[in-house]
């Protein structure tokens, strides 16, 4: 009786933190920088994709998680320099249609050069085994996961809130005027700010193969959970996404062994609700 | 004579469609100090931002330092050496003061500590939150944060604004030493007339966006009729409504 009930928490928990890692970089754009940007999921996307591809190339699994972090945030400041920046005055329903347009062709990009068939991971060994505890199985990959969202968490937090950079970036989202009028670089700082929450969205997805699978519709698919995620957490609000993500991780699991009969629709019974109760999110402040 | 720090020329500008300056021209030395008088809505508030970069310049040049910086982005005005302290004070709310302070600070004689000792009061607010400050606390946060990005010329909109009189010396007494100690160039908006000139060397009045009367502060102060034409109150009467 315990020991699937632990067995499920954990499996929730992790498949939570892998939800945060794929959504805290949305809920950062959207809640500070007022950008809906739903090509959020083409970025965790080509996380996975360099992930898939490096390991092709026989690189260790371990050695491709930067380099997801690194080129989907490098990709995404492309776009944000040259094409979201012009549509952040702009209302919502165009940052809608530019962005939903670039999923769908990095859809159909990933479709033309990869398939659409499955792509394989390829994890060391160790990864692939179990610690028992106290009689319980606890899947190493998923602790690992969870060790990378922690320690992810706790950078991106004090990063926010103790660095002089932080700081700028807390000024420039309540008073960007302001910020500007004291010699503080606003387009760089959200720059940067955007760049990282790709990044990590990359990461996200370089991390999710294992758990979920790749195919081109990784995007859409992830782009509703990391939707539902920002939304119940409260826009801008890290620990929000958190908390958020780690409630549905394991209502997604225990509903999918408690009640197969909902399955996987649970999910969206628990952000119903909690949107009912906190219309504007657990942490939002709007 | 000292150098020309900043110098506008015929500047026309405004907001959207508004043009609100109408050909304002005015030049300001190294250390110099200018009073901008008039009455509400005449665009002294726009004059700043304009000068920060913050308006639509429909026409007219702005040199600082000899340099065209017309075109310059708003942040690098600021890391040129333009201090500015709005209006409306903006301090950032989820920023503690000492945040506040450090945010923009640039290298310079006004550290965190210096600032601190011109603002005791600050110092003891330090891990308030910027939302948790009153009025008067607010106010000299915002020159003291303009003053640790260590500026040649300090843009101050109605610093006085709102304050208690007591309040009103303290803040005037640490402007003029901040003029007189270090230098500081400054642009003082301000509806207390009479501080305002006992502060600056240089005034002028604008009305309707156009600079309607201009002189040294000594002359403008013995221009009794003026001031009460251009400005709708005497001295006395500016004195009181601060009160
Ligand atoms: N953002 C804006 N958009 C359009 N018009 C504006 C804007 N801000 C100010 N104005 C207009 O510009 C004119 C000058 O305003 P400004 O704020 O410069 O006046 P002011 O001299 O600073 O007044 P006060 O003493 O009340 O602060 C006013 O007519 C005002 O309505
Ligand atoms: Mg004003």
């Amino acid at each position: 009786m315990i020991a699937p009930a632990v067995g499920v928490l954990f499996d929730g928990f992790a498949y939570g933190m892998l939800l945060f890692l794929l959504s805290v970089g949305l809920s950062v754009t959207l809640g500070m920088m007022n950008f809906v940007n739903l090509a959020h999921g083409s970025f965790a996307m080509v996380g996975a994709y360099v992930a898939v591809s490096l390991m092709g190339l026989g690189w260790p699994f371990f050695a491709t998680l930067p380099c997801a972090f690194l080129v989907a945030g490098v990709i995404s400041v492309g776009f944000e320099r040259t094409l979201f920046r012009r549509v952040y005055r702009a209302s919502d329903l165009q940052q809608v249609l530019l962005t939903i347009g670039l999923a769908f062709i990095s859809v159909a990009a990933a479709a033309w050069f990869y398939g659409t068939m499955q792509q394989p991971v390829r994890l060391p060994v160790y990864l692939r085994t179990y610690a028992t505890f106290m009689g319980i199985n606890f899947s190493i990959y998923r602790l690992f996961l969870i060790a990378v969202a922690l320690a992810v968490t706790g950078l991106l937090v004090g990063a926010l809130d103790y660095t002089r950079f932080g700081a700028q970036v807390r000024a420039a989202v309540d008073n960007q005027r302001m910020a500007q009028g004291l010699g503080v670089d606003v387009d760089t700082v959200f720059a940067i700010t955007f760049a990282l929450g790709s990044g990590l969205a990359g990461l996200g997805g370089a991390l999710a193969i294992e758990i979920v699978g790749l195919d081109p519709n990784f995007t859409f698919t992830y782009l509703i959970y990391v939707l539902i995620v920002v939304a119940v957490g409260g826009l801008g609000s890290i620990r929000g996404s958190l908390l958020a993500a780690i409630l549905l991780g394991v209502s997604d699991a225990a509903g999918k062994y408690y009640v197969p009969t909902l399955g996987a629709f649970l999910i969206y019974l628990v952000m119903v609700s909690l949107l009912l109760w906190r219309p504007s999110g657990l942490f939002g402040r709007r | 004579m000292a150098e020309t720090l900043l110098a506008l020329d015929d500047v026309r500008a405004g907001y959207g469609e508004s043009v609100v300056l109408d050909g304002i021209s005015l030049e300001l030395a190294e250390g110099g100090s200018l009073a901008v008088l008039g009455r509400n809505g005449v665009g002294k508030t726009t004059l700043l931002l304009t000068i920060m970069g913050f308006t639509r310049v429909v026409s007219g040049s702005m040199r600082w330092r000899g340099r065209d910086i017309g075109r310059v982005a708003p942040h690098r005005r600021a890391r040129l050496g333009i201090g500015w302290v709005a209006q409306e004070r903006e301090i950032f709310a989820s920023l503690t003061v000492e945040e506040n302070l450090t945010v923009a600070a640039r290298a310079g004689r006004w550290d965190v500590p210096a600032v601190y000792r011109l603002f005791p009061r600050l110092a003891e607010r330090r891990r308030n939150m910027g939302s948790h400050l009153s009025g008067g606390e607010q106010q000299m946060l915002a020159i003291a944060r303009a003053l640790t990005t260590n500026p040649a010329l300090l843009l101050l909109d109605e610093p006085l604004e709102g304050l208690a009189p007591i309040i009103v010396e303290e803040l005037a007494e640490a402007i003029g030493r901040m003029m007189a100690e270090e230098g500081t160039a400054v642009v003082l908006v301000e509806q207390h007339t009479d501080v305002a000139l006992s502060l600056a060397r240089d005034a002028v009045v604008i009305e309707r966006g156009a600079i309607a009367l201009r002189g040294s502060s000594r002359t403008m102060m013995a221009d009794q009729s003026s001031l009460d034409r251009l400005i709708g109150l005497n001295l006395t009467a500016a004195d009181d409504r601060g009160r």
